[in-house]
């Protein structure tokens, strides 16, 4: 049983007192018994974010406002709207934003940094830097990253590519053999999380590879195992006319959730998988005709697809009692939706994944939350309203998610039973 | 001068099908190549994509000097001084297409998507790739 809830009628006005315009509202729906209200608007390009001590939510930016790349919220008079917003991080940008161990830690599109953080206060000044050295790239730079709570950071470091071909998006081009991005990028580096002053090729040990963009990754604490989301490549029917048609470029290649071991290899650029069959299957750019398998490779298989496009950019493991049994121990992904499906584009929602407590996916996935593309149709990305892209949990067990697109804005998701 | 190159002008955007496209009667020239090599990243309506891809829609490369969109086409993102765009994807060189391709598909753009910035013409697109080779 789903209901929609007008989420921002029950917010009756903005930080500014006034009204908020109809037009900027959406219908959003999801399960019964919890609710949703909107917490801050127009704060910029909010990326990840994560909820401190004193109620205060950290947020990092994709473009800075007014110099700064970062922003600080909190709701000072409990009404459930942000009245005391401060924008931090002079000359910064990126996705990043995570607390550990005292610290606020961003990573913006070169560097992992941070500041100490004590309770109730925004971060001020120059951040120590913690690890830099990496590649600069113009697509998939965000350096997204998770705490093992043993003292180790996880960072993304995506592939500058679709995948790894000899010319950059080039019909034709076969793909690099072997693909030399893969020496720096395309894979997940470890680092220590206390140590400032590392580089990513001297410091840091390659504790996954295989992958073109991690933008969500995740420590489960239950299982003790990093998780993370794989965006699979683009422009399969653009590419490959005759072995893909607009359809199977649509829908594929799926979208991976992984749980990832040291050494890993997910298998890009050599492999996509396929979810209608459940395979990994040979790239076109390395001989694959959507027909041949990559079975015999060692490549990870997901334990979970979804599909093509949808663009997961965050997920989180909700571990609150103030939540139903139904949605603990599981992952939470955030979907930014898709831009690559030619007319009709799809997956601007939250989806849950079941998961026993060693972290094993024991049930289907389903939607969680939807609508906030709003009614559509969405033929193009800039259709769609809102785009969900960073989750955060309070202690309170609120769940926060954030959009860039359309402002700014970030939702306060509470369960409050039936 | 100027009355040849109009005259060429005439000639180029009176042809039903500029550089191979193959559009519906009465489609724009250029429709169909931008459908082909443009409309995946930037949109088939040219809206572009948040932080990835740059809107094509009132863009000011459509809207100003004729080589704008053009140069854009030849180069891709290597046209774009790194750090000066908030859009991340790399865009491909499509100098690949003949001249008369990517002056039908710049003049579509110039031409489409509230845009106002006029026709480009092959001698447009062969005048600029002479003037790379020649530096």
């Amino acid at each position: 049983m789903r209901k929609a809830v007008f989420a921002s009628m029950m917010m009756a006005t903005a930080m500014t007192g006034l009204p908020l315009a109809a037009a900027d509202e959406v219908a959003l729906s999801m399960p019964e018994g919890f609710r949703a209200e909107v917490v801050a608007v127009d704060l910029g390009l909010v990326r990840h974010l994560t909820v401190g001590k004193g109620g205060w939510i950290y947020a990092a930016l994709a473009r800075s406002k007014d110099g700064k790349g970062a922003v600080a919220l909190r709701d000072s008079d409990d009404d459930g709207k942000a009245d005391d917003i401060r924008y931090f991080a002079s000359g910064l940008r990126g996705t990043g934003m995570k607390i550990n161990d005292g610290y606020l830690y961003m990573g913006t599109r070169t560097t992992i940094v941070r500041w100490p953080l004590a309770a109730g206060v925004v971060p001020e000044g120059e951040p120590q830097v913690m690890v830099s050295g990496f590649p600069v790239q113009r697509a998939h730079a965000a350096k997204s990253m998770a705490f093992d709570g043993k003292g180790h950071v996880y960072v993304n470091v995506g592939a500058p590519s679709n995948a790894c071909m000899e010319e950059t998006r080039q019909k034709g081009s076969p793909g690099q053999q072997p693909c030399a991005e893969l020496e720096q990028q395309g894979g997940i580096w470890r680092f220590d999380a206390s140590k400032p002053g590392q580089d990513q090729m001297r410091d840091g040990f390659r504790y996954a590879t295989g992958l073109r963009n991690a933008v969500a990754v995740r420590w489960n604490t239950s299982a003790d195992a990093l998780y993370l989301t794989q965006h699979g490549r683009d422009q399969l029917n653009q590419f490959f006319p005759e072995l893909f048609d607009k359809t199977a470029s649509a829908e594929l290649p799926a979208e991976e959730l992984h749980r990832v071991e040291e050494g890993d290899n997910l298998g890009w650029p050599y492999s996509y998988y396929d979810q209608r069959i459940g395979s990994r299957m040979l790239m076109p750019e390395y001989g694959g005709d959507g027909k041949i398998r990559a079975s015999d490779t060692g490549f990870k298989v997901p334990v979970a697809a979804f599909p093509g496009h949808w663009a997961p950019n965050d997920l989180i493991f909700p571990g609150s009692a103030f939540w139903p049994e139904a949605y603990q121990g599981g992952a939470l992904i955030a979907f930014h939706g898709s831009w690559n499906r030619g007319n009709a584009q799809q997956g601007y929602k939250l989806v849950y994944v079941p998961m026993d407590k060693n972290g094993a996916v024991d049930g289907k996935w389903a939607t969680f939350m939807d609508g906030f593309a709003g009614p559509g149709p969405i033929k193009s990305a800039g259709d769609a309203k809102y785009r969900p892209g960073g989750l955060a949990e309070g202690p309170d067990g609120a769940l926060y998610i954030s959009s860039a697109q359309g402002g700014g804005r970030v939702w306060r998701v509470t369960y409050e039973g039936n | 001068m100027k009355a040849i190159k109009c005259a060429a002008l005439l000639a180029f955007l009176s042809l039903p099908a500029a550089g191979g496209d193959d559009s519906e009667p009465g489609a724009k020239p250029g429709a169909k190549l931008y459908e082909t090599h443009c409309g995946t990243c930037h949109q088939m309506d040219g809206s572009g994509v948040f932080m990835m891809q740059p809107p094509l829609r009132r863009a000011p490369r459509a809207n100003g000097p004729v080589g704008g969109v053009m140069e854009m086409i030849l180069s891709g993102s290597a046209a774009v001084p790194p750090g000066s765009s908030d859009y991340n994807s790399e865009m491909p060189p499509f100098d690949f297409l003949s001249d008369e391709e990517i002056a039908a598909i710049a003049t579509y753009v110039r031409t489409s998507f509230e845009n106002t910035g006029g026709a480009v013409t092959p001698t447009d697109v062969a005048d600029k790739r002479r003037s790379w080779t020649a530096n």
